[in-house]
């Protein structure tokens, strides 16, 4: 398998405190990665310098392209999206709309096709709507599709975050604790839909989880952070064995929970 | 945006009609509301979509009005060049501002546009030899191939320059610009998430609210026939900012109620003129306190009462 991303000696400071120092980990192409830690080990930051919403200093590499120091918005359309632990849904706009945002950055309309409503904006505006449709009835969201952001319940905000994201066809989706505030039921849909998508749209998916169970369910390989440096990396039942981890952060009876 | 078209023709064939047999007054102040619309419609789209206060808006109006009358005044361009020209005027000046004022949020964003009205007010005040300085500017009369447009013409040209504006801005705000703008206010952190130029979009913001504004002021001074720097001051900012948070922030039909139903006002008042900066300022506090999301919602409300199915499916996944 190639490799999607390669992050070498990212580093990042807040004023005196070190957030994240000298982490190096790289993903391959379709992988699912999981990254683990205790609280403040660093992982929400990991995710915020590659989508570059923080300084780091370091690599970053997406296949290949250097994309470490670009403005957030040029590394999404780098084919990065990301998810957020506490969702961002864009209030007011309808499901519909917030989905319509994620699509079609691919086909720009210029500005005074969309002011007078050529046919050339009406039809990119067709498609799109065509396209964010399919994502809304792919994750059961169309019978919201009018709906304001803002009325839904959180279960149903953390779907549209996902289905947001993954209507910009990335190549690497960035998931900040997807199944936060989820019930058991709801967290096992994410985890079967998101398995799904890296199967069936090779995406590559790299996963903050604290839920280790959905972690063992998901991830491929599973990436440990502690106090900003990673500390273990393998795979999830060898991690959940390894004693490092589980002095760190596991404690034993996570341990034990796996025989 | 289908079935607006066809709304907006019939609109202007009525109003039309209508100020055919109305006197020269009615029709004047006709012809002054519909240019407050168009104005306000661009601030609606700089505050009440991207999310960015302004106290200059009326800078703009003055940009759009001494431009385009300087244009025909010194250089003989006709009214129908130097309108769009004046309007394109103050979208560059608008895009100049938006700069650096992108940049800001809040109360930083306020004193830097309230800046940004002192400057322009300087400028027009001083360089007296071009713009005629306190005195003011008498406008030349608009001609067309020679002959000069009648006040019913005039009326004709405002009319069409506002539906063309309310068509604009409702195409815009369906289409990926107005869910940007949207976006913006909305959480910029996603937005950009998304591939959006937070900076681009808020830059574009001023710029287009700017272009409605400059169509306003030139359109303004062919109306009026006269143009001095008080009208473009900090009360008229105010106005603005009142009629698009009595009408509605963050939609044209927000923006059209409220500078429709507004300025009939200064005939109401007139004869209190000199409170009329009080009356407008209790206005827009009563509004933020007792109505936030303007008159429109009433409108909203008997809207959504008939879209039962999405609401329904709300209700029943909350349950």
């Amino acid at each position: 398998m190639s490799e999607l991303l390669a992050v070498s000696n990212l580093a990042v400071r807040f004023g005196g405190l070190v957030a994240v120092r000298d982490a190096s980990f790289r993903i391959a192409s379709g992988e699912i990665r999981g990254l683990i830690g205790p609280n403040g080990a660093g992982k929400t930051t990991v995710i915020n310098a590659i989508t570059g919403t923080v300084r780091a200093s370091g690599e970053v590499l997406l296949d290949g392209r250097s994309i470490g120091g670009l403005a957030p918005h040029l590394i999404s359309r780098c084919g990065i999206a990301r998810t957020f632990q506490h969702v961002e849904p864009f209030d007011t706009l309808s499901v519909l709309d917030n989905i319509l945002l994620g699509v079609g950055r691919h086909a720009p309309v210029p500005f005074a096709h969309a002011a007078l409503a050529t046919p050339l904006a009406r039809s990119r505006e067709r498609e799109a709507t065509r396209e964010a449709l399919d994502v809304l009835e792919r994750f059961d969201l169309l019978p919201f599709r009018d709906a304001r952001a803002a009325d839904l319940p959180f279960g149903v905000q953390k779907r549209m975050d996902l289905a947001r994201a993954l209507a910009a066809k990335p190549k690497l989706l960035l998931m900040d604790e997807p199944t936060s505030g989820m019930s058991e039921s709801e967290a096992d849909r994410a985890i079967a839909a998101a398995r799904e998508l890296a199967s069936s749209h090779r995406m590559t998916l790299l996963v903050v989880e604290h839920n280790m169970r959905v972690m063992m369910a998901l991830a491929d390989t599973v990436t440990v952070m502690q106090n900003g440096s990673v500390i273990a990396e393998g795979a999830p039942a060898a991690i959940q064995r390894n004693p490092v981890v589980v002095d760190a952060y596991l404690g034993e009876e996570a341990a034990d929970a796996v025989d | 945006m289908r079935g607006l078209a066809p709304l907006l023709a019939v609109g202007v064939i009525l109003l039309a009609l209508a100020a055919s047999r109305l006197g020269t007054y009615p029709v004047y102040l006709m012809s002054l509301a519909m240019i407050n619309i168009i104005a306000a419609i661009g601030l609606n789209l700089l505050t009440g979509n991207s999310g960015q206060i302004s106290l200059c808006h009326s800078s703009f109006i003055a940009i759009g009005a001494y431009g385009s009358a300087l244009m025909t005044a010194r250089f003989a361009i006709p009214f129908w060049l130097s309108i769009p020209a004046g309007a394109a005027l103050s979208a560059l000046i608008g895009a100049l501002l938006g700069a650096p004022a992108s940049r800001l949020r809040g109360i930083y964003l306020a004193v830097a546009t309230l800046g940004f009205l002192q400057i322009v007010q300087i400028v027009i005040e001083e360089f007296a030899d071009v713009t005629g300085g306190v005195r003011g500017l008498t406008i030349p009369k608009a001609e067309f191939l020679g002959v000069r447009v009648s006040d019913y013409g005039r009326f004709l040209i405002v009319l069409g320059c506002c539906a063309f504006a309310i068509w604009t801005a409702r195409n815009l705000l369906a289409s990926r610009v107005g869910r940007e703008l949207d976006a913006v206010r909305l959480s910029p952190h996603a937005a950009q998430a998304l591939g959006v130029s937070v900076r681009r979009v808020r830059l574009g913001a001023f710029a287009l609210a700017a272009a409605y504004a400059g169509l306003a002021g030139g359109l303004l001074a062919i109306v009026v026939g006269f143009i001095d720097p008080v009208e473009f001051g900090v009360s008229a900012s105010l106005r603005q900012i009142t009629f698009i948070v009595v009408g509605g922030m963050g939609s044209v039909g927000g923006a059209v109620l409220g500078a429709a139903v507004l300025s009939a006002l200064p005939e109401v008042l007139r004869p209190v003129k000199e409170y009329s900066d009080v009356i407008y300022t209790l206005i827009l506090l009563a509004f933020l306190i007792l109505m936030p999301h303007g008159l429109i919602t009433v409108w909203r409300g008997a809207m959504r009462r008939l879209r039962l199915p999405a609401t329904g499916a709300v209700a029943e996944a909350r349950r």
